[in-house]
């Protein structure tokens, strides 16, 4: 016989001032099956724990209702309360009669026959819940960080520094990101590379830590604390345990005008190259669709000059490895918005219109002018330079429809660089409205207009054409109401932030969600920032959404607190909420098996007594299930249930509605 | 040499040879307009097949009887052009294997038969892609028309009428090769999700689970509306619910055997807002 108690919680008067409380209690009294009903103000509260608890052990309940707020916020709070009472924690139902209930509703008596309802529909389900075990997963303590940005290398520190095995995986060359492209960076002007490259080393260097370059993931199998990862290591052509770095092939190579990836076009490299000087291994690799012999099958001569014996090897292959990791954090970054959608601003047609990262280029003391700004159409000094913010983001016709984030600030920064370095120099900055929130953040922006002298004009910029070798910008002052024209020597574009441009197909192979753009999706914006919805993958940088450095970092070293405490347990416990399939009814569809966005159900075959298959059938591999419900669903011949939520138990609490 | 000849004596052959141990086909029925199934297991039962305008059943679904095709045996059968159909669906759901089917088809035009050519399924890949502008019958064509007039109050009031008259006998599920179930939904009574007597609001759940579990299966062969005892327009469910997957996921069931099931399966494309 069902012993059911229930306990309605007034949540202050977050509930009581809309439900009528002592209605709700008297008529759940009645019900079949409650044992006891009462109420109170914080049943959350220490004394209103001991309140369920004393009941639990007083009546010998068989289930308990609590009707309060959602399960996201208190069903850990009561189902230890159940626990510790000696009741089974999931013979507990939350009923949530103040978000789907009191807090939508204004009329007080309809509202609490909503609630009368929902409880009574609750008191029906959990007759019928069964007694269940968490399921126990061992957990591989290594950690695999995908991508080698600023985010990747200190998620990648953390967790090494703790103890524990990390795989960093780079897809370029070198591991460093956008950071190693910056010059100065906000709010406090230290040099990016300064700053960056020790991290570098010490990631290389560390012991916890495996640094596979110009390797890519290619698969993800497994689940939380088992993942299987496909790693291709590309070919490089360049055996990177017996390179020296000396750099003579480099000198060598005759293929010297490729423009190089690195400086933005600024500057050249050759065929067999490091991406810039610090990178991190320092070693070279052959770019195949530039190289002489991969073109014409003749030249090698950087084999000729290396002194060291089969250190480069045109015969290199891509490889594969498979690497088991216990959790996965992704740091894949952004790439700026090709800012060729606005013709208007005259980007690729005229050579002193620019970008933001060319910029930093330029004012970097490692770039190709060696840190002087000067205009790449004839070297010259530029006079005036006109900066436009927004150039893509905040633009839902032709860029993007939210706020890079960082783009008010490192304007910002690039007129104080041009300043510093041009002190007769002239600078304008288009802007919308300046975001400078942030430590230190307006007060840089204050320094760049008073004391470097950056003129802010407020608005839109139409238009930028040449005339007498000058940039005319054309716009409106918008707090003026006056159209603007500039005689511009150089014009830097703001360009937008945005997801890499593989990053929905990534987020498909390695399964997390991603929003409209391709950013990734966190679980919960607010309170689960650096956790996917697949557990045991987590985020963080700017794969995420547009951010800064210090966010950058600061949502590294979250992710990897988050991996760290999934590392410090050698079993797993898991919430037994996951499917599982009738063999005897299951007609081998697989429906479900393409329809699992977790990949969790497998075919299985049933085999008679000499085992001869007889039939296939879906099997939930309960590791990987999420208990989502997608499989019970499509199921037509109803073969699949949910423990937890069972067909029984959402049919009760139908019926009882 | 007609076609009926013709393949008595194929089919006589693919017997004796032992190539496939079982041919089914059609044979006399109870009156001189109707024929019945014929299962021939050796080169004189072959002798009996009959094969004229009348033969208009889809055999299909024979192929599914349990344990039939366990054996890895191949097995022979008479089918149109929308029995091959459903064969692709089947074979897409995974509930047939291609190599273990000998098609003999046909097709029936303005009461005449023609030989389709090629035996085994992937023969048929020319005849897949016409598939899709296979025609409706004139007679459903101007049905649906009819009720595509309706307003949705008269159309709600149509089926009312119609699916009250249902006496949930499930003659339409035996008949459909796509109700291959070895426990169909309504067989459940643990809970029982659908009321199993036979008053309106019972028979709307039959109807409607019976619509969308065809929901983008369905091969538009009309065993379900032949069987029905009631004479309940099946076929014109099916039909819209046809259309409304070919509009949403530009989907025509049994094009080819590999399709993916249309709700099961979703394209690079597709949003992923159910991921929260
Ligand atoms: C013009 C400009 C100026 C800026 N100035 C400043 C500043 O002054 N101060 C400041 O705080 N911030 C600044 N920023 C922002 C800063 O660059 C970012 O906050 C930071 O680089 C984000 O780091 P990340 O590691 O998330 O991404 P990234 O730096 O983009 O690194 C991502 C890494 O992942 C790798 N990767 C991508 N996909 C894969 C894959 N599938 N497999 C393996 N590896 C992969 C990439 O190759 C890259 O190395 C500026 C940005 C721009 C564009
Ligand atoms: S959907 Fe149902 S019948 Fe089809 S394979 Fe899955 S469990 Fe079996
Ligand atoms: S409940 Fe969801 S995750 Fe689990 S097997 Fe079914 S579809 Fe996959
Ligand atoms: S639902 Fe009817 S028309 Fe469609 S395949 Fe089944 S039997 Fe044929
Ligand atoms: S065949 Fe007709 S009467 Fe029988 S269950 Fe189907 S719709 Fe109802």
């Amino acid at each position: 016989m069902a012993k059911i108690g229930v306990f309605v919680c007034h949540c202050g008067e977050n509930i009581a001032s809309m439900v009528d409380t002592g209605n709700l209690v008297r008529s759940l009294s009645d019900h079949p099956g409650v044992e006891v009903c009462n109420e109170y103000k914080y049943f959350c509260s220490d004394p209103g724990q001991e309140t369920v608890k004393r009941a639990i052990r007083e009546h010998n309940l068989t289930g308990v209702v609590v009707a309060a707020c959602s399960p996201r916020m208190h069903e850990q709070t009561f189902r230890k309360a159940c626990a510790e009472a000696g009741l089974n924690p999931y013979m507990l139902e939350l009923a949530n009669i103040r978000e789907q209930c009191s807090w939508v509703h204004s009329n007080k008596e309809q509202a609490t026959g909503k609630a009368i309802e929902i409880t009574r529909s609750l008191v029906e389900k959990v007759k019928r819940n069964n007694e269940l075990k968490p399921i126990s997963v061992p957990v591989t303590r290594r950690a695999l960080v995908i991508g080698g940005g600023i985010a990747g290398i200190q998620a990648a520190l953390d967790i090494a520094s703790a103890g524990r095995e990390v795989v960093l995986v780079e897809r370029e060359p070198s591991i460093g990101g956008h950071m190693s492209q910056l010059s100065e960076t906000f709010p406090t002007l230290d040099c990016s590379q300064c700053i960056l490259t020790p991290r570098m080393v010490e990631a290389i260097q560390h012991p916890n830590i495996r640094v596979l370059t110009y390797s890519e993931v290619e698969e993800v199998v497994g689940y939380i604390g088992n993942f299987t990862v496909k790693v291709r290591n590309k070919a490089r052509y360049v055996d990177i345990d017996k390179c020296t770095g000396c750099g003579d092939c480099i000198q060598k190579c005759p293929q010297k005008k490729i423009p190089s990836e690195f400086e933005c076009g600024l500057g050249n490299r050759s065929a067999i190259y490091t991406p810039f000087a610090q990178a991190v291994p320092n070693k070279p690799v052959i770019d195949r669709n530039r190289c002489t012999y991969f073109k014409n099958g003749k030249c090698k001569i950087c084999q000729k000059t290396c002194q060291i014996e089969h250190c480069i090897d045109f015969d290199m292959q891509d490889t594969y490895e498979e690497i088991e990791v216990g959790a996965i954090v992704v740091a894949t970054g952004f790439q700026i918005q090709d800012t060729s959608v606005y013709g208007e601003y005259g980007y690729g047609k005229y050579k002193d219109v620019i970008t933001g990262l060319q910029f930093e280029r330029l004012a970097s003391a490692s770039g190709p002018t060696a840190g002087k700004i000067l205009r790449p159409s004839d070297g010259k000094e530029p006079e005036t330079v006109v900066f436009i913010q927004c150039a893509g983001s905040r633009d839902p016709s032709k860029g993007v429809k939210y706020c890079s984030k960082i783009c008010c600030m490192y304007t910002a920064k690039h007129a104080m660089l041009y300043a510093h370095k041009h002190h007769h120099g002239n600078s304008q900055i288009f802007y919308m409205d300046i975001r400078a929130a942030g430590k230190g953040y307006d007060e840089f922006t204050r320094r760049a207009i008073e004391e470097d002298g950056a003129g802010y004009v407020r608005g839109r910029v139409s238009k930028v054409f040449q005339e007498n070798g000058k940039l005319i910008v054309r716009g409106v002052d918008t707090l003026l109401g006056k159209p603007v024209e500039v005689a511009a020597d150089m014009v830097v574009l703001a360009t937008a932030m945005v997801p890499q441009p593989d990053a929905k197909e990534f987020a498909k192979r390695i399964g997390i969600g991603y929003d409209e753009y391709g950013f990734f999706n966190e679980a919960h914006l607010k309170l689960r920032p650096v956790e996917t919805a697949t557990a045991g993958i987590y985020l963080c940088g700017a794969c995420q959404s547009p951010k800064d450095i210090p966010d950058t970092v600061a949502q590294a070293s979250a992710s990897a607190a988050k991996v760290l405490g999934l590392f410090s347990r050698e079993q797993l416990e898991r919430e037994p909420v996951v499917a599982a399939v009738t063999e005897s009814t299951c007609a081998g569809c697989w429906g479900c098996v393409m329809a699992c966005p977790y990949n969790a159900i497998e075919k299985q075959d049933i085999k008679d007594r000499n085992g001869k298959v007889i039939k296939q059938v879906a099997s939930v591999n309960p590791g990987l299930c999420q208990g989502c419900g997608t499989c019970v669903t499509f199921c037509r011949s109803n073969s699949i249930d949910l423990a937890g939520f069972t067909e029984k138990q959402i049919f009760a609490e139908v019926m009882a509605l | 040499m007609g076609i009926q000849e013709q393949y008595r004596s194929e089919a006589a052959s693919l017997l004796s040879s032992g190539e496939v141990k079982l041919v089914i086909g059609f044979g006399a029925g109870s009156t001189a307009d109707r024929r019945r199934p014929l299962f021939a297991r050796t080169g004189e039962e072959a002798n009996r097949f009959v094969l004229d305008a009348s033969c208009i059943a889809n055999l299909s679904t024979y192929l599914l009887t349990e344990g039939l095709l366990s054996d890895g045996k191949k097995v022979g059968i008479f089918l149109k052009p929308d029995g091959i159909r459903s064969i692709n669906i089947l074979i897409a759901e995974a509930q047939l294997k291609p190599d273990q089917v000998v098609i003999l088809g046909y097709a029936i035009e303005n009461g005449q038969l023609t030989a389709l050519e090629g035996r085994s399924v992937a023969d048929f890949n020319g005849v897949n892609e016409k598939i899709r502008s296979l025609a409706l019958p004139p007679a459903v064509q101007q049905d649906i028309e009819r009720l595509e007039a309706m307003s949705p109050v008269e159309r709600f009031q149509f089926w009312q009428d119609q699916f009250s008259k249902c006496i949930k006998c499930y003659a339409c599920r035996q008949a459909c090769p796509m109700c291959y179930c070895r426990r169909c939904i309504v067989d459940v009574n643990q809970p029982q999700w659908v009321n199993t007597s036979s008053h309106t609001l019972g028979n709307f759940e039959w109807n409607i689970v019976r619509a969308f579990h065809l929901a983008g299966r369905c091969a538009a062969c009309g065993a379900c509306d032949r069987a029905c005892p009631v004479n309940i327009p099946l076929r014109l469910i099916n039909a819209r619910m046809g259309r409304e997957v070919r509009e949403a996921f530009d989907y025509f069931a049994g094009e080819s055997t590999d399709q993916k099931p249309v709700l099961a399966s979703f394209s690079k494309d597709d949003p992923e807002t159910f991921i929260l």
